[in-house]
C-alpha cells in the first residue's frame, strides 16, 4: 500500500550544530490487508519515518509511494488513510462528539453519517458515556479511544498509529488491542509504531525494525523468530547420580528421580545427545525453545543486522 | 471550501467555549461601570469620555485577542499534534491556516460587535452624535486587530511563543510611532533615520493609518478620500500577508 524508498532524512538546526540523520537510505513496504507492527527504541525514527509518510515533513531525498488503491491525487490518498499522532491533545473546550463531527466532516461525511458511525463504533469504545462531555474531562485511556474512533470514522482503507498504546494501563491496552484486530478483521491495513514489544509480537503479522535511524529488519514476526541464531532446546534427561556431562550448556536444574533439565545452544545439541548416550543416560523429552520477539529485539540494541 | 469553514467553525466554538468571550463580556460590563463614574466627574462633555472610554477599550480588547490568541493559535497546535489530525485528513495546508485565521476573526469579530455596540449604545443614551466616523472606527479597529493577528502568524512561523509576543508588540508599538518618530527634528537632521524609518514604510505594516480616533474624539471629521485609502492599504497589507503566510506554512516541516 504505501512503498518507501531510499529514504533519507538529515536534521539541521542551524549552521554551527553537527546534522543529525535520523533516516538513513530506509526502504520498506507495508503490504495491503496486513498488520505491521514498526519497532525500534526511541529515537530509533519511527515518528519521523511517519511524519514523512503523511507529508508533515520532507525528506532530504528518497520518495514515498502509494498504491493506486489509495487514489490517484494526494486529496484520494489521505482521504484512504486514517492516522492517529502519538499522545494526541484534542480541542479540550470540545465534547467529543463535537470533536468526532469535526473529524468526520473533514472526511468529508455528512452529520448523519458521522452519527450513525459514532452510534456503530462508540459503545464498543466504551465511549459512549463520555460523549457529550468536554474533552479536557477524558483519561489517557478514553483519549485514546476517541483518537482511534475518530481515526477510523470515515472508513480508511490504510490506518497508521503512532504509539497507540503507549501510557495506557494494562486494562486500556488490551481493550485498544482488541479493537485495533477488529478493525483489521475489516479487511484494512495496519500500521502502528510502538516500542512495548510483546504487543507487537502479539497482533501483527509482521514487523519493520529502525534502529539508529536504520532499517535491520522488514517482513513476518514468525520468519524472524524462526531464523534467528538465539535458538535453544530444552532436554529432560534422566542419568545416574555423579555422572557429569562435558558438553556445555546453559542451564541446569535438579529434578528428583535422577532427572535433569538442561537448557543447551541449538549448535551443541547433537553434541551434548551423543553425550548423554555415551554416559548411559536416557533423553526423557527434547523440546527447542524459540526466543520472544522481545529478546530478538533486545539483542539488537547491542548486536547488528538482522536480516 | 467547505473544509475550511468547518475548521474555522470548530476553530470559534473551541475559542467560544474556552470562555475567552465571557471576559468580554465582562469588560463590555466594566466599560460601562467605567463610563458612568467618569461621567459623574466629567462637567459638559460625557459623551466625549464615554466615546474615548469606549474605542479605547475595544481597541485594546481587540489587539489583545489578536496578540495572545494569535501567538498561540499555531504553536499550541503544533505543539499538541493537533495539526496532524486536521492535516492527515484531505485537507490542504492553506484550508487549515485560512480556517484557523478565519475561526479567530470571527471570535474578534464578536468582540468588536459587543463592546463596539455597548460604546454606541451608551454614547447614545448620553445624547452624544453618532457620526458615521465612529463606525469608520470600529470598522478600522477590526481591521487592525487582522492586521496584528497576521503579523503575529508571520513571527510564529519562526519563532517561538515568547519572541513572537515581544516582536509583535515591538512592530505594533513601531507601527503606531512611525509617522510621529518622522516628525521629530533629530530624524529629519540625520538622513539616516529618514531612510530607515522610509524603508520600514515599505516593508512593515504601518498601524497608525488604521487609528482614526483622535479624529473621531476631537475633530469628528475626517475627509472619505483619506479612509478609502487607508481602508485600501489595511485590506490590501492584509492580503499580502496572508498569502506570505499561506505560501510559508505549505512549505514548512511541521516537526
Amino acid at each position: 500500500m504505501i512503498e518507501l524508498k531510499n529514504v533519507t532524512k538529515v536534521f539541521k538546526s542551524d549552521l554551527l550544530t553537527q546534522p543529525f540523520i535520523a533516516l538513513d537510505d530506509v526502504s520498506f513496504n507495508i503490504p495491503e490487508a496486513s498488520m505491521v507492527g514498526f519497532l525500534g527504541a526511541n529515537g530509533a525514527g519511527k515518528t519521523t519515518s511517519l511524519k514523512i509518510i503523511m507529508d508533515f515533513i520532507r525528506p532530504t531525498s528518497g520518495i514515498v509511494n502509494f498504491e493506486p488503491s489509495l487514489g490517484s491525487t494526494k486529496e484520494e490518498v489521505f482521504q484512504n488513510i486514517g492516522f492517529l499522532p502519538e499522545r494526541p491533545y484534542f480541542y479540550p473546550s470540545l465534547s467529543g462528539e463535537d470533536f468526532l463531527l469535526f473529524m468526520g466532516k473533514l472526511s468529508g461525511m455528512n452529520r448523519s453519517q458521522i452519527l450513525s458511525e459514532v452510534g456503530e463504533w462508540a459503545p464498543r469504545f466504551k465511549i459512549d458515556h463520555a460523549l457529550k462531555r468536554e474533552i479536557k474531562t477524558y483519561s489517557k485511556g478514553m483519549l485514546q479511544r476517541i483518537g482511534f474512533l475518530a481515526t477510523i470514522i470515515h472508513h480508511p482503507k490504510l490506518v497508521i498509529l503512532d504509539e497507540p498504546l503507549s501510557g495506557l494501563d494494562p486494562i486500556g491496552r488490551k481493550e485498544l488491542k482488541d479493537v485495533i484486530i477488529e478493525v483489521h478483521k475489516q479487511g484494512k491495513t495496519i500500521f502502528f509504531s510502538s516500542h512495548i514489544v510483546p504487543d507487537v509480537e502479539e497482533i501483527c503479522d509482521r514487523v519493520i525494525f529502525l534502529k539508529d535511524g536504520k532499517l535491520i529488519y522488514n517482513g513476518a514476526v514468525g520468519e524472524l523468530i524462526s531464523n534467528s541464531n538465539d535458538s535453544e532446546y530444552l532436554l529432560t534427561v534422566k542419568i545416574a547420580d555423579g555422572v557429569n556431562l562435558v558438553t556445555p550448556f546453559k542451564q541446569l536444574t535438579l529434578l528428583p528421580d535422577n532427572l535433569r533439565r538442561y537448557i543447551v545452544d541449538a549448535a551443541l545439541k547433537e553434541a551434548f545427545i551423543r553425550d548423554v548416550i555415551d554416559k548411559k543416560g536416557d533423553i526423557i523429552s527434547l523440546e527447542m525453545k524459540k526466543p520472544s520477539l522481545e529478546e530478538i529485539f533486545y539483542k539488537t540494541k547491542s548486536m547488528g543486522d538482522l536480516s | 471550501m467547505s473544509k475550511m469553514w468547518t475548521i474555522a467553525y470548530f476553530t470559534f466554538k473551541e475559542i467560544f467555549k474556552s470562555k475567552v468571550l465571557i471576559n468580554v463580556f465582562f469588560v463590555g460590563l466594566g466599560l460601562m461601570l467605567v463610563t458612568y463614574v467618569a461621567t459623574e466627574f466629567t462637567y459638559g462633555v460625557p459623551e466625549k469620555v464615554a466615546l474615548d472610554f469606549g474605542i479605547g477599550m475595544l481597541s485594546l480588547s481587540s489587539l489583545a485577542i489578536s496578540l495572545f490568541l494569535g501567538v498561540t493559535l499555531l504553536s499550541k497546535e503544533i505543539d499538541s499534534r493537533t495539526v496532524y489530525m486536521v492535516i492527515s485528513r484531505p485537507v490542504p495546508r492553506y484550508a487549515f491556516i485560512i480556517g484557523k485565521i478565519f475561526g479567530l476573526l470571527g471570535v474578534q469579530l464578536v468582540n468588536v460587535i459587543l463592546l463596539g455596540g455597548m460604546t454606541i449604545l451608551v454614547v447614545n443614551i448620553l445624547g452624544g452624535n453618532l457620526s458615521p466616523l465612529i463606525f469608520w472606527c470600529v470598522g478600522f479597529i477590526f481591521l487592525e486587530s487582522i492586521l496584528l493577528l497576521l503579523v503575529v502568524l508571520l513571527v510564529s512561523l519562526f519563532a517561538n511563543n515568547i519572541l513572537t509576543t515581544l516582536f509583535s508588540i515591538i512592530i505594533l508599538i513601531l507601527g503606531h510611532a512611525v509617522k510621529e518618530t518622522q516628525n521629530i527634528n533629530f530624524v529629519k537632521r540625520n538622513p539616516f533615520f529618514e531612510y530607515l524609518l522610509e524603508f520600514y514604510h515599505y516593508f512593515l505594516p504601518a498601524f497608525y493609518k488604521l487609528n482614526i480616533k483622535d479624529f473621531l474624539i476631537y475633530k469628528n471629521n475626517l475627509n472619505s478620500d483619506y479612509l478609502f485609502l487607508n481602508l485600501s492599504y489595511g485590506l490590501l497589507y492584509s492580503l499580502f500577508l496572508g498569502i506570505l503566510i499561506i505560501l510559508i506554512f505549505n512549505r514548512k516541516n511541521l516537526d
